[in-house]
């Protein structure tokens, strides 16, 4: 028995806007409901480009392929339109929004989920936050700050993981590309995902990085390698220690 | 509607003769009504008035506001003091409506076409000395207070054409006194109202805080829109003796077709920390003259504006950071966020006058452009006579950040609610480095009800 997978890109060919050189050239992958993915790959490679188009960035378009998600082809919806269908991003470096709360956000972001009449109740808004934040062991003042101003590399991402707690993606994608350097950060992410997974066995992970580290805390089903805008090796877990040992060139070489 | 409230707003030429202009007579007219000081100084102000030419763009510190051809003063008539009371049945619903969100405060007034018609005043802050009255009521019952501080020290008529304009033809105003060491918990605050237009209203505030005491003081000025030309000029002379703690807050919510003017200027003696934050989101054109002058050892004055310009808008705030006493520090934070054709000009200025060493001075102006045809100017500026000081000043004006919008809309917000949410931020810092009870909440909420508009 095999279940409708959530995510389905085929041939995605993708490129920044106004100019001319692609960055992905023809990406097939697909993501059973549940199942943890990594992707792998060297700096350069279009990781970053993928979760950009994955999310509907405006600075990148797709030139040819497909993504499906949950069977709908979904290039054509906004980055809030496929936010409120599930699909969430957190992002490599989180941009800092002066002034306003992260309680103030996440509540602005559940309100823009409901029907245009319909008002979210603040209490309850209140109660999952606190519940939210108690799961993954935050301290309820944290939700007070303005959202990433001043936060160190570890708050964050755990301000990341606090937004997907909150906003239960069914698909979530983690661009972790170059943060693997700070521990803190990694060991937040890795333990919020894994959290957030037991919770909700259906999540569907894609977590990218450029190292070994932190799959080593979160052991994915599937691991992906792509080069050069292209996935060129497909395994599990074992695939990544392989990695590590043996670096990318093997996979440069074999390209050519 | 209330007998009583329909008579006080309605334009006394309608049940008299014509209105005066802003002339010679009208000058005189009021030197009349009171005690010779006063009198002096009003014909002192109208000959400097008179003798000081209209400012022109040639100035630099007029470059960018042109009064000399949009304010047409000659066709402006004044209203005479008038004895009213205010009977909050049948005033108009903005003010009323603003006047229940400020239930929480020590005193109040309510200012209706410049006459004060109502004051009132805790009786437990009464009873400590605190004084809180109609300027010119004030006049007669603390002469001595009046004459000391009254356009000598702080705005005296030689600083400015309109300053001079203000001292020679002022009707009324509000006056508060804290005596030494006495703490007012809660804000003292002034509500006013302008019905007419065509008028030009002249109101003065005189706020004097001694030795060691603490209060609060917001003002807000209300108005609906004008059909024809309508003059506030509003001047504001604040003194906070040794180790005193003074707040200031002017919220401008006048309509279109109003000028406003407002010339301030605070004095902070030794220890004394005076703060001031100017929020303007009203009138046609709005001008912000604020020197503030730290003029004892160890005084502070943290300095805070805001305004949200939309259509064709126009607003000028020209500051100026006066560092006469070594220690001193005073930290300046203005922002505008500029919608439609709006214009925004702001000039700040640092002085550090010899002698004030180990002086701090800040000062930041940010603009945020929300429409192609908004603009905003910034020039910052430092005179520095000192050499043991720490002092920098930056501006910005930028466009809303697609990184930003992009970030809150993968979280599900549409376009409409991320660029909402980032102004609201971006102005909300100005008031979170004031908090003072009721005035966040208050103009959040203005802030808000606007950008849903």
């Amino acid at each position: 028995m095999s279940k409708a997978p959530i995510l389905s890109l085929r041939g995605l060919c993708a490129k920044v806007v106004d100019e001319d050189v692609e960055i992905l050239h023809g990406v097939d992958l697909e993501l059973i409901p549940g199942e943890v993915h990594a992707l792998m790959g060297p700096n350069g490679s279009g990781k970053s480009t993928l979760a950009k188009v994955l999310a509907g960035h405006p600075g990148y378009e797709a030139t040819a392929g497909s993504v499906e998600y949950d069977g709908e082809d979904i290039l054509d919806l906004e980055p809030d339109e496929r936010a409120r269908l599930g699909v969430f991003l957190a992002f490599q470096y989180p941009v800092e929004i002066p002034g306003v709360s992260i309680a103030n956000f996440l509540r602005t972001a559940m309100q823009a989920r409901l029907e245009e009449e319909e008002e979210l109740d603040l209490f309850d808004f209140q109660d999952e936050l606190l519940e939210r934040m108690d799961l993954l062991d935050i301290d309820p003042s944290f939700a007070e700050r303005p959202v990433n101003d001043g936060f160190s590399g570890g708050e964050k991402k755990r301000n990341e993981i606090l937004q997907m707690a909150v906003l239960r993606p069914r698909l979530a994608v983690m661009d972790e590309t170059d943060s693997g350097l700070d521990i803190d950060a990694l060991q937040v992410v890795a333990g919020g995902v894994k959290t957030l997974s037991a919770e909700d066995p259906e999540m569907t992970v894609l977590v990218i990085t450029h190292y070994q580290r932190l799959l080593n805390y979160l052991r994915p089903d599937h691991v992906h390698v792509m080069v050069d805008g292209r996935i060129v090796r497909s395994g599990g877990a074992a695939l990544a220690e392989n990695l590590e040992a043996e670096g990318y060139e093997q996979f440069r070489a074999s390209e050519s | 509607m209330s007998e009583s409230a329909t008579t006080l707003l309605r334009a006394p030429e309608e049940s008299g003769g014509p209105l005066p202009g802003l002339d010679r007579n009208a000058v005189e007219a009021l030197v009349a009504s009171g005690p010779p000081w006063l009198g002096q100084r009003r014909l002192e102000a109208w000959r400097v008035y008179e003798e000081t030419p209209m400012p022109t763009t040639k100035e630099e510190e007029w470059r960018y506001t042109d009064l000399s051809k949009t304010l047409r003063l000659g066709e402006l008539r004044l209203l005479p003091r008038q004895e009213r009371e205010f009977a909050p049945e049948g005033a108009p619903a903005l003010l009323t409506g603003s006047m229940r969100s400020d239930w929480a405060a020590a005193g109040h007034v309510v200012d209706l076409d410049g006459s004060v018609a109502h004051t009132d005043l805790e009786e437990e802050v009464a009873r400590k000395g605190v004084v809180l009255a109609s300027l010119a009521r004030a006049v007669e019952t603390f002469p001595e207070l009046l004459e000391a501080h009254l356009a000598t020290e702080a705005l005296p008529a030689s600083s400015g054409k309109f300053q001079a304009l203000n001292a020679a033809l002022w009707t009324d105003g509000v006056l508060l006194f804290v005596p030494r060491g006495v703490h007012v918990e809660l804000p003292v605050r002034v509500t006013r109202w302008f019905s007419g237009p065509g008028r030009a209203v002249f109101t003065r505030t005189l706020i004097v805080a001694e030795e060691g005491s603490r209060v609060s003081f917001v003002d807000e000025a209300l108005s609906a829109d004008f059909p024809a030309q309508t003059l506030v000029s509003s001047a504001v002379e604040v003194f906070a003796r040794r180790g005193a703690h003074v707040q200031f807050v002017s919220l401008q919510r006048m309509g279109r077709g109003a000028f406003h003017l407002s010339q301030q200027r605070t004095l902070a003696d030794a220890d004394a920390a005076l703060d001031t934050l100017n929020v303007s989101f009203g009138a046609s054109v709005a001008r912000v003259d604020l020197n503030a002058e730290l003029r004892g050892a160890g005084a502070h004055s943290d300095m805070l504006g805001l305004c949200f310009g939309e259509a064709d808008q126009h607003f000028d705030h020209n500051t100026s950071q006066d560092h006469g006493a070594p220690h001193t520090k005073s930290d300046l934070l203005y922002k505008a966020a500029l919608d439609g054709a709006a214009r925004a000009v702001f000039r700040g200025i640092i002085r550090v006058h010899p002698g004030a060493q180990q002086t701090d001075a800040y000062q930041t102006n940010r603009n945020l452009i929300l429409s192609p045809d908004a603009r905003a100017e910034s020039l910052p500026n430092l005179e520095i006579e000192a050499d043991d000081v720490r002092c920098s000043h930056g501006a910005t004006v930028g466009q809303l950040d697609e990184e930003h919008l992009f970030y809150l809309m993968s979280r599900g917000l549409t376009r409409a609610q991320a660029e909402r949410l980032v102004v609201t931020g971006f102005l909300g810092e100005v008031l979170s480095r004031l908090p003072l009870g009721g005035v966040v909440e208050k103009v959040s909420g203005i802030i808000e009800e606007r950008l849903r508009a």
